[in-house]
Parts: C-alpha cells; structure tokens; sequence
C-alpha cells in the first residue's frame, strides 16, 4: 500500500476510469467513498474461499469467517481508540446504528416530557429515528440553532441543557456545512449536567479526529462504506454501562443466550443487538479500510495537500459572482472538504447534471438533511466533498467546469 | 383539432430534431433554450395541488380536459427539467386521453435523456408523466369511467323538497343533468323563486351528486327560466299529492 502523492490514485481502480469519454473526476466523496484494492482484495476472498456463517457453526470455514468478522470489529476499536468501559456493534450502516439507539435508549432512559436535544444541522438519519421514538414515548426533540457561519453556539447550546434532556445527540462534522463541532467541549458541558453524547461521526471519522476516549462521548455512530470499507456495514459504539441496560432492538439469531416461549435471556454484548446474520464480508473489511484510513490520517504530507486543494477550492468559489457557501467559520482549520454552496440564478440539480457530462460526479439537492439545506436556498444546494485521493488538477478542471457550467446556464 | 399530429408523429419531430446534437453539452443548451421559451405558469397558480415535489427539483403541472382532449401547463423551478417538461407539452399537449394513455413515452429515452427520468434521479419529471397519464386515464374510455346518470338521478331523489313531501326530481325541479367526464353539472330551479330556504336545498343537492360513483367537479345551477309549473311533476308526484282527483 502506497498512500505517498499521486501513487494513492493506484490503490483505488475506479478513478482510472472515463465516463461519456471524458475524465471521471469524483467529488461526491460524502456519499460514499471508493474503495481501495486491499478492501477489494478481501471482500472477493472471503467469497471465494471461506464463506460460511459467523458464530454458528464448529466446522472450518465457519471459524475462519469468524476470525475474519471479528479483525474488522477488532480494527474498528483500535482505529476509534475504544476504551475497556466501551463496547463496538456491529450494524448495517450508520442509519441503522440510529434507529437501534433512538428506539432502544429512548425506551429505558426517557420518558413522556423528557427532551432529546439535537442541532439544527443534523442528516436524517440522527434525526427520524428521535422522531419516532419522542412520539412513542411522548417526548421531545428539541434543535440547537446554529450561527449564521454554520457553528453551534456553545452557549446556546448550554441554555438548553435542562433536567428534561435526557441524551444529546450531535454531528461531529455536518455533511452539507463540513464543520467540525466543538464535540470535546459539548461533552464536558452535558456530563457535567449528567446528560450522555451520541455522536454522529458518519463524516468525523473521516476528516476529524475520531478517538473516543479524547472525545469522552458516550456513543459514536459512523457507517463503512464513507471510510473505504464496503456499503452494508455500520458502527455503534457504545460505553457498556448504558448498552447493558438497553432492551434489545432487533430479535432474532445469536442475540440470546437462552430461549423458551416464556422467556428469553439474551447474549452479552455485543451480540445482544446483532441479531441475524450480519454482512460478515463487508465487516471483515474494516480491518484493511482502516488500515489504509489510519496510513492516511498519519501522512502529514498527504493532509497538508488535502488542506491546500480544499483552501484554493474556497477562495475561488468565493470569487464568483452570486456564489454562497454553506457554512463558513471564521476559523477555516475547522471546515473540512466539504464544500455545500449555491449560486444564484443556477438551480443546483442543473449545475449537478451538466457537471456530470463533463465527468464530474458531485451532490445535489437536500442532502438528507432538509431543515438546514432549507435555511440556505429554497432550492437545494450543490455539494463538493473530496478525499485525499483528490488532486490540485481535478480541483482545477472542476473550477473550469463549473464556470462553463454557470455560462450555460446564465 | 385535426390540424394536431399524433404523439408519435411529434415524439418523431423531437427525436429528428435531437439526432444532430453529438454532445451532450449542446443537448442541454438546447434543452435549456427550451426551458427558457416555455410559458410559466402565473406565480399565482403554483398551487401545491399542482406541485409534483421530487428530491431536487420541483414541478408544477395543471391538467385541463376539455373538448374530448387533455391540455397541460407546467413550470419547473430547474431549467433542464423546464426543458424536457417543454418537449413532453409538445408532444402530449392537446392529445386525446387513450393516445396519452397508450404512448410509451419513449422518445425521452431516444433522444438520451433516460436518466433524467430514472427514478434515482428523484426529480419531479417521474412523477410528472404518471400524473400526466393518470390524468389521461380518468378521461380514457368516459363510457366505463363516467358517472352514470341513473345514478345521478338516484341521488337526485334523496333530495325532498321542504314543504312537499315529494323529491325534487319526480317534482320536476330538475331541469338538466350533463355529464362530461366524470364533470356533473345540474340545472335546476325551485318551486318559488323566493324560496328563503333555496341555498340550503342546493347544497343538498350538491352534496348528493358529488357522492355519485366516478363523480368529479359538480356544478349546481339555479334558475327561475322557465319558471316551474305544477304540470313539471310527474305522474308519481302527482299521485303522490293526489292530484287526479
């Protein structure tokens, strides 16, 4: 593995490939990340030479499935720095690791009249999920605003923080704003009030600092396929205190320990809320996704570039007549590549298609976060979002591509 | 109307008209010219009984059947979109219900333009040409759709007038029944014209004709020409009221 200037393009085949005969240039990263050969390697191994179902069966095959699944869960606490007190669950996606925490937390922790304090900025996925747990139980969710610039105030935030809030439930990094939250922070401000964090790291984990046990947030949720690994495979973490107590989410296989029609015990933890076969071969694969995550994470060199394409990215978007970005702090070490902007006069579904028959492959419309994309363009916004495989030259095309793009449509 | 060519003839026109663009670009510039030609449905109008929401883009779409054919206006608020929407007007627009009903719409897919109609895209464009033929289909084959008039006359008959106690149809208060579509329009008048009850018996009646099978808009008309006349009853009625004494 070779993660040094361009030969990091090698690892990943899919960007050598054209699309309508032109350059593919991919910056719809925040959608899901390509994959590198060493997670490809595996995934097709795993299928060809040891299929079997996990944690059933005595025979061969099945252990080694086993031992493969149990790497990646291995690999993922390493890479999040997960502590002894914390417990790493296995799901199918980040989407899913929500639905088990809202439906599972808000049965034994919250009841009717308590408050779920999310932010204003958050996907759907760290926001539904609440929604139908609050109206099962009768309680609310309540949104931190945030500033004009896209940050949360961490005073507004503190306001907020009453005996009926029973769980705060955040993004590290918004995936329209590309903002880095003051998580560190927010923690000590709930603890101290005795309120636990979940922390949506679906987009932290891969541009911010990930490690847990500096965070001190009781829960981080993230899914695969964003971090190099394959899709159908999430993450919850969580301090073992409060999983423990939570009822299980989904019943099924390998979730219990014993069962009769009167009563089921149920497996410790983690198993207790993996029931059913998981996509064992998807989850082998973070240990060679995160592998290559952490040789990218320690190449300083490789994240000074990155820096650099995404600063020259927003000095020249800013220079375009009519052009707002999304979400603009005033101290840039916080943005990350995560670029959400509008332009006036351009509807972002039109910029997005004419891009693609240059080659360019960005986001556009709502982004699974509709509140907050609504509260900068009626119309949807248009989104860059890069990874450190991303040149200076795509960077550069892209602009020459947008300024055709915005002539044509003017 | 014979001077409108089929939709197949004018998907034609299109696909010919799009066979010279070999660039992507140039198709979306003329989709965009397209766009911008298009006449926008009046900010007023933009009704969110119109608007046909997708993920990205929205579109607004007002049908309107009249003369044995189906018209529509439409608007967009992206101008690609605007463009196709402006193709699907020319080729659909003023076509009878069953050549809508039966197109495939397949020239959209002709002239490359299938992946803006992939459900993925989730633009309002998918859903427009269902609403489009949906829309077609209500007015498809009137004799199986259409309310049928027994039916109204039926619902008629629950309607009585306030002081005979006789139905206002075997009365002779009805003086018309029109059924186009699935559109009832009834004309009908009242037994004096300063009936102080008159708002109150049209509303019954019209509530009584909207619940008719295949009912659609219902229009009730109240008129005092000709002026009613006991020789308007029927038989029945004047059985009923024992008026062959």
């Amino acid at each position: 593995m070779d993660v040094n200037g361009h030969n990091i393009r090698k690892e990943f085949p899919v960007l050598g490939r054209e699309v309508y005969g032109k350059r593919f240039v991919y910056f719809d990263n925040a959608a899901t990340s390509q994959k590198p050969t060493g997670v490809l390697e595996l995934h097709d191994r795993i299928y060809r030479e040891s299929n079997a179902n996990i944690h059933r069966a005595v025979h061969r095959l099945s252990a080694e499935a086993t031992d493969l699944y149990e790497k990646g869960r291995s690999a993922v606490a390493e890479f999040i720095n997960a502590q002894p007190d914390g417990c790493v669950i296995i799901t199918s996606g980040a989407t899913a690791s929500f639905n088990l925490l809202a439906h599972s937390f808000v049965q034994r922790f919250v009841g009717n009249g308590d408050k779920i304090l999310v932010s204003e900025a958050e996907h759907h996925s760290n926001l539904v999920p609440w929604q139908l747990a609050c109206e099962r139980v009768g309680a609310e969710l309540v949104a931190i605003p945030i500033e004009e610039s896209g940050e949360i105030s961490l005073d507004k935030f503190e306001s907020l923080l009453d005996s009926r809030v029973k769980l705060v439930s955040v993004a590290q990094v918004s995936n329209v704003l590309g903002i880095v939250n003051p998580i560190k922070e927010m923690v000590a401000l709930a603890h101290a009030k005795g309120i636990p964090v979940a922390v949506d790291g679906a987009q932290g984990v891969v541009h911010s600092d990930c490690d847990v046990a500096e965070l001190g947030c009781d829960f981080y949720i993230f899914s695969g396929h964003k971090i190099y690994a394959p899709a159908g495979t999430g993450i919850l973490y969580g301090k073992r205190a409060l999983l423990e107590e939570m009822p299980p989410f989904f019943g099924g296989g390998d979730m219990v320990g014993t069962v009769t029609f009167e009563k089921t015990t149920y497996a410790p933890l983690p198993l207790k809320f993996e029931a059913g076969t998981p996509n064992f071969p998807a989850a082998a694969c973070y240990a060679p996704a995160l592998e290559f995550a952490d040789a990218v994470r320690k190449n300083a060199a490789l994240r000074a570039e990155e820096r650099c394409i995404m600063m020259f990215l927003v000095e020249r978007l800013l220079k375009i007549d009519g052009l707002h970005i999304a979400g603009l702090p005033k101290d840039m070490e916080k943005k990350v590549p995560v670029i959400s902007f509008s332009v006036e006069g351009a509807h972002p579904e039109d910029m997005a298609l004419i891009l693609d028959k240059m080659g360019i492959a960005v986001r556009s419309g709502l982004m699974c976060a509709e509140p907050l994309v609504r509260k900068y363009s009626e119309n949807g916004l248009l989104r860059i979002s890069l990874l450190p495989y991303n040149t200076m030259d795509e960077a550069e095309y892209f602009l020459e591509c947008l300024d055709r793009t915005l002539k044509m449509l003017g | 109307m014979s001077d409108i060519k089929r939709p197949e003839e004018l998907a034609e026109d299109v696909v010919e008209e799009f066979s010279v663009f070999d660039e992507w670009l140039d198709k979306y510039e003329y989709l965009i010219e397209l766009g911008k030609s298009l006449p926008i449905i009046d900010e007023k109008e933009k009704t969110d009984d119109r608007l046909i929401s997708g993920c990205q883009s929205r579109v607004w779409l007002a049908c309107e059947y009249r003369d044995g054919r189906v018209w529509f206006t439409a608007d967009s608020d992206a101008i690609i979109t605007k463009g196709i929407i402006s193709l699907l007007i020319r080729v659909y627009n003023g076509q009878k219900p069953e050549d809508i009903v039966n197109s495939d719409f397949s020239f959209i897919e002709k002239i490359g333009l299938r992946e803006n109609l992939s459900p993925t895209r989730a633009n309002g464009l998918v859903s427009m040409i269902a609403r489009i033929k949906e829309y077609a289909a209500s007015y498809d084959k009137p004799a199986a759709k259409a309310p049928l008039k027994e039916d109204v006359v039926h619902a008629l008959k629950t309607v009585f007038d306030p002081e005979i106690p006789v139905d206002i149809y075997e009365l002779g208060l009805i003086y018309e029944i029109n059924i186009n579509g699935s559109d009832i329009a009834i004309k009908m008048t009242l037994t004096a014209p300063n009936c102080p009850i008159a708002d109150d018996v049209v509303a019954q009646v019209y509530e009584a004709v909207r619940s008719v099978p295949n009912a659609g808009n219902v229009k009730v008309d109240l008129v005092f020409e000709p002026e009613w006349t006991p020789s308007l009853m029927s038989d029945e009625a004047k059985l009923a009221l024992n008026m062959f004494d």
